[in-house]
């Protein structure tokens, strides 16, 4: 198996989808779950797969989860590792595409977007209330130009890992890792990648959240 | 208008409360600085209801009318603040459970390996 690809596949009570979704992707290179200290079977379903399964005791949040998991992955020798979500929304044959410019050498971390895609079907109320406004925002923040924002699924160098370090336990990391991505001057790109949309994306609602966990993580460095 | 019960139920809370500060001071659960800190805002507290007279002094010397609108106004500055700082500490437990978590994780980990 090729160790020096880790796909880090964070996991809180997702029984029903987890064996599928790591049955998926484990042909593309090491499979680590950190299983966010789910209350379901989903460590158990999840080891039964025979992949390695980290685990929270207590619910710490994806972007803890991510963390524990880009440690693990350091530390265990992984060269590449791609996020990719435990709910069946990322698509596992899109991984050798989103880790191609790594290991070109192009670029340190790859994002995959939503809105490359031209075909891409998402619901529009969705794309034009939240998803476009909150890149909107980052960008302007950071100063990046991104076309998509918090869609989970990314390849990250280790050379980049070494410099990135989440300390935002919830859903705001992902602005947190572009964040760190421009200040530590990696070289990052996008890939058009597809969604498929369950019902359990994220609302206006925890829009607000992650926009009030970026502000509030500013206060305690 | 009478004030003269509530006077008497807030001086004997502040008391109360003062015994307890200074007890918890004397059994070393106070730093010295913290424990003059709420002394002297209770001692206010108690001006405050005993001699209402001087919080419309000091209002007036901040232009505001009533002493009790400028008591007020204080309070919810102080509210604010107090959240505030309590919201930063939270936050930064929170972070600290994060760090306890990510560790035993990776610890238990190695030892299922050996």
């Amino acid at each position: 198996m090729n160790n020096q690809l880790t796909i880090i596949i964070p996991c809180f009570n997702e029984q029903e989808t987890i064996a599928q979704v790591i049955n998926g992707v484990k042909d593309f290179g090491r499979v680590a779950v950190v299983d966010d200290g789910s209350t379901d079977q989903s460590f158990e379903r999840a080891q039964a797969t025979g992949v390695k399964v980290l685990r929270h005791l207590i619910n710490r949040g994806q972007g803890a989860a991510l963390e524990t998991g880009d440690r693990w992955a350091l530390e265990n020798g992984a060269e590449t590792v791609v996020h990719f979500d435990s709910d069946g929304q990322h698509q596992a044959e899109e991984i050798p595409k989103l880790i191609e410019p790594i290991i070109k050498g192009e670029a340190e971390i790859v994002f995959g977007s939503r809105f490359l895609n031209k075909n891409h079907k998402m619901p529009w109320l969705k794309k034009w209330l939240i998803l476009k406004p909150a890149v909107k925002f980052q960008n302007l923040l950071l100063g990046t130009n991104l076309s998509d924002t918090h869609n989970g699924f990314r390849a990250v160098s280790r050379r980049a890992l070494e410099k990135i370090k989440i300390t935002q336990d919830g859903m705001a990391h992902a602005s947190e890792i572009v964040e760190q991505a421009v200040k530590a001057n990696l070289k990052y790109v996008e890939v058009p990648v597809k969604i498929v949309y369950n019902d359990f994306g994220q609302g206006f609602g925890s829009g607000l959240k992650i926009l009030r966990d970026l502000i509030f993580g500013k206060f305690n460095k | 208008m009478n004030y003269l019960p509530l006077q008497i139920i807030i001086g004997i809370f502040v008391l109360l409360v003062v015994f307890r500060l200074s007890k918890k001071f004397k059994e070393g659960g106070l730093k010295t600085s913290e424990f003059i800190g709420w002394l002297l805002i209770w001692i206010i507290a108690l001006v405050a209801f005993w001699l209402p007279q001087s919080t419309s002094y000091l209002a007036g010397l901040f232009g505001i009318g009533r002493g009790v609108d400028l008591a007020l106004y204080l309070a919810v500055l102080t509210l604010f603040y107090l959240i505030f700082r309590l919201y930063l500490k939270l936050d930064k437990q929170q972070k600290d459970l994060t760090k306890i978590v990510r560790h035993i994780s990776l610890k238990d980990e190695d030892n299922r390996d050996n």
